[in-house]
């Protein structure tokens, strides 16, 4: 039987996880990739032994008709790349945020049911392993009604070295709304709509902690009301060490991890009997969470195991969608859902 | 002669600007936006720009008799070092060829080489890098940029000289990869009479402008090392010692610390396959590409450009420590 094809536009850091990916899947066969710089185009085809390099995506699209095509070029070409391949016929995979305007995104999306092709955005963290945990736990119903949920994401995007900063060539964020926090709301927002449903309100922060750092806000805080439940979320370009903390409270127990260091998972159910006892069986616990977490963490960075823990699976399934020809592994509907999430919550981001 | 300097604000570029003025030469440097102006005197234009984004670089060639290409990251995640050395290199040749200018002096690196091919001695004729994706992000940028410098110089007809120093250092970059590893208070020294292939930054700077002037530079690739008869121990003691910082300098036998590094990676081929990933230092191709005791030659430029270092050792040592608080 003859693999499923993928190409890939744009080899910056991002592709890199996406070929490796790519090329550990058995039925898929890389057949090109696209950089406007032809340099990266052939070292990233040198690197993973593939056939053709390009520099034009027109070119790629004239030559070549893959089963799916990655985009992972800066958000402001996603529009005009996504259509010229949507145009042609050709499922699209995208990177977040798929488009920089809610209204570009619902262009595409009309354009994806016209041609009747895929049209995803890669919203990783969905089936990163902690996140398919804590689902497993709602599932079950161990944790019990979900009453809160909390995202933390705190990356030192501030410090003199980091790319997000440098006045020389100022980074692909900035022309997003909210800035460079605004790249990583859509991670914010497609985990927070995982739990909360559909939004029925939005109240957000932004603040600038460092005020000589070039970025319109490094602080951002949000309330998120939700149809099954309330998030807190927050981004924070200041504090430290770096994590992306989810922290979801039931009425049974409750649960937290950090995306950035799977598959540590934190449990902590309601128990009966006499606290102070509990208190130490309740610490032993956590303990025990933790060491055994941290041990299987560290043997998956020793074991090669990408830091982009749910980008394997998104990928995966997206693949094994077009095989059997099944719809794609998120809708468009909450795709559509979550991009207008983030256009709520980047709405007030340059203000 | 009119010399554009690319990388001019940089920690070499500096050096090479000093040394071209030294010997009457007009200069042009390009700095990047943010960087503040070095203290060259006003005879220096310098031409604000960032090879990686900057679209007019047209007007930065305009009366130029030669290139010094210095332009390179030097730290950073692999994508940042590629953007910063190979597209930006990239971009700045392809303005290059749009201008009347020829003549080009690359700047490279021995990390090009394939260390492990390397046998007594490491000089011209040293096999290249042919995996630089198993090296790590300083070398896949090395490489590229020279492979680009080099089909771009044949693709033009330009006359083209590539240089390859060693270890470049100076004031405030005394803290060299082959001195060994710091942990806390301990400095680990893996092979202590390994030679080092130390190029001081103004002998460096002395020889890029060397080659820049001389004829006998066209169509040559030149190693750059001051000498190879400074040795691991003694320079880290002398690191230590004109530094103040305390510590202790631990020798490790290098066939030792590669025993242990082809020890980690047997482990880890067994345990996980070809997907293992370990620190550099347990990786034994890159442990070989810093720690490895062979000789370093440098008679190919100094037989064609009779060219020797300007300042001895001693002397590298007094001025790269004088300046220091």
């Amino acid at each position: 039987m003859s693999k499923l094809t993928g190409v890939l536009i744009g080899c910056g850091a991002i592709a890199r996880e996406h070929l490796t990916v790519m090329a550990e899947l058995d039925k898929v066969e890389i057949v090109a990739v696209c950089d406007i710089s032809a340099a990266r185009a052939e070292a990233t085809a040198e690197r993973f032994g593939i056939a053709k390099w390009y520099t034009s995506h027109r070119d790629l699209l004239g030559d070549l008709q893959p089963d799916l095509v990655h985009i992972t070029t800066p958000p402001a070409s996603h529009l005009p790349i996504a259509r010229d391949v949507l145009t042609a016929g050709l499922n699209v995979f995208c990177e977040k945020p798929m488009t920089v305007q809610y209204s570009d995104f619902s262009t595409l999306r009309q354009l994806a049911r016209d041609k009747g092709c895929m049209l995803v955005e890669n919203q990783q963290n969905r089936f990163h392993s902690s996140v398919q945990r804590i689902e497993g736990l709602i599932r079950s119903g161990e944790l019990g009604d979900i009453l809160e949920l909390q995202i933390c994401l705190s990356l030192n995007i501030n410090s003199t070295d980091s790319p997000y900063v440098d006045k020389n060539a100022p980074h692909f964020g900035l022309t997003l709304q909210g800035g460079i926090i605004g790249d990583f709301l859509p991670h914010i927002a497609y985990l927070a709509y995982m739990f909360t449903g559909k939004v029925i309100d939005v109240h957000t922060v932004w603040a600038k902690h460092k005020s000589d750092s070039p970025l319109p806000a490094d602080e951002f805080r949000g309330m998120i009301k939700g149809e099954k439940t309330t998030a807190y979320v927050s981004f924070s370009g200041n504090a430290q060490p770096d994590g992306f903390l989810i922290r979801v409270v039931g009425n049974r127990m409750r649960v937290e991890v950090n995306l950035y260091e799977p598959p540590r998972v934190i449990v902590k159910r309601a128990r009966s009997g006499e606290p102070a006892l509990g208190t130490l069986i309740d610490g032993i616990a956590e303990s025990r969470q933790a060491l055994v977490g941290s041990v299987a963490g560290f043997l998956r960075k020793l074991g090669g195991t990408s830091s982009y823990d749910g980008l394997r699976e998104m990928i995966s399934r997206t693949y094994r969608s077009i095989e059997l020809r099944e719809p794609q592994p998120i809708s468009l509907d909450e795709i559509d859902e979550v991009a207008q999430l983030v256009d709520r919550l980047a709405a007030t981001g340059n203000s | 002669m009119k010399v554009l300097v690319t990388g001019g604000g940089g920690f070499l570029g500096r050096s090479v600007v000093d040394r071209l003025l030294e010997k009457g030469h007009a200069v042009r440097a390009i700095v990047r936006p943010s960087s503040p102006r070095p203290p060259w005197p006003d005879t220096v234009e310098v031409f604000r720009a960032d090879l990686r984004v900057e679209d007019n670089l047209a007007p930065a060639f305009d009366g130029v008799d030669a290139v010094l290409h210095l332009a390179a990251a030097t730290s950073g995640g692999e994508d940042v070092q590629f953007s910063s050395t190979v597209v930006a290199t990239e971009r700045f040749l392809d303005a290059m060829a749009k201008s009347a200018v020829k003549r080009l002096i690359h700047v490279s690196s021995l990390v090009v080489y394939d260390w492990s091919k390397a046998r007594s001695c490491m000089d011209e004729n040293t096999p290249l890098e042919s995996n630089p994706y198993a090296m790590g992000g300083y070398t896949i940028a090395k490489v590229w940029q020279e492979r680009i410098v080099s089909r771009l110089a044949e693709k033009h007809s330009w006359d083209i000289t590539i240089a390859r120093p060693g270890f470049i250092w100076g004031a405030d970059h005394a803290q060299i990869a082959g001195m060994g590893r710091q942990f806390g208070q301990i400095y680990l020294l893996f092979g202590p009479f390994t030679r080092l292939p130390l190029s001081h930054v103004d002998n460096c700077a002395d020889c890029l402008v060397a080659a820049a002037e001389s004829p006998a530079a066209s169509g040559e690739i030149f190693n750059i090392v001051d000498g190879d008869d400074i040795r691991v121990w003694r320079y880290a003691r002398e690191y230590a010692r004109r530094t103040g910082r305390r510590g202790l300098l631990l020798p490790v036998p290098y066939r030792m610390g590669l025993g242990v590094a082809q020890l980690a990676a047997l482990t880890s081929r067994r345990l996980f396959g070809r997907k293992g990933k370990l620190p550099s230092l347990l990786t034994p191709r890159r442990f070989e590409s810093q720690f490895k005791p062979i000789r370093f030659s440098s008679e190919r430029v100094r037989n064609r450009l009779n060219w020797k270092p300007r300042l001895s050792f001693a002397e590298c040592l007094d001025r790269s420590f004088e300046k220091r608080g």
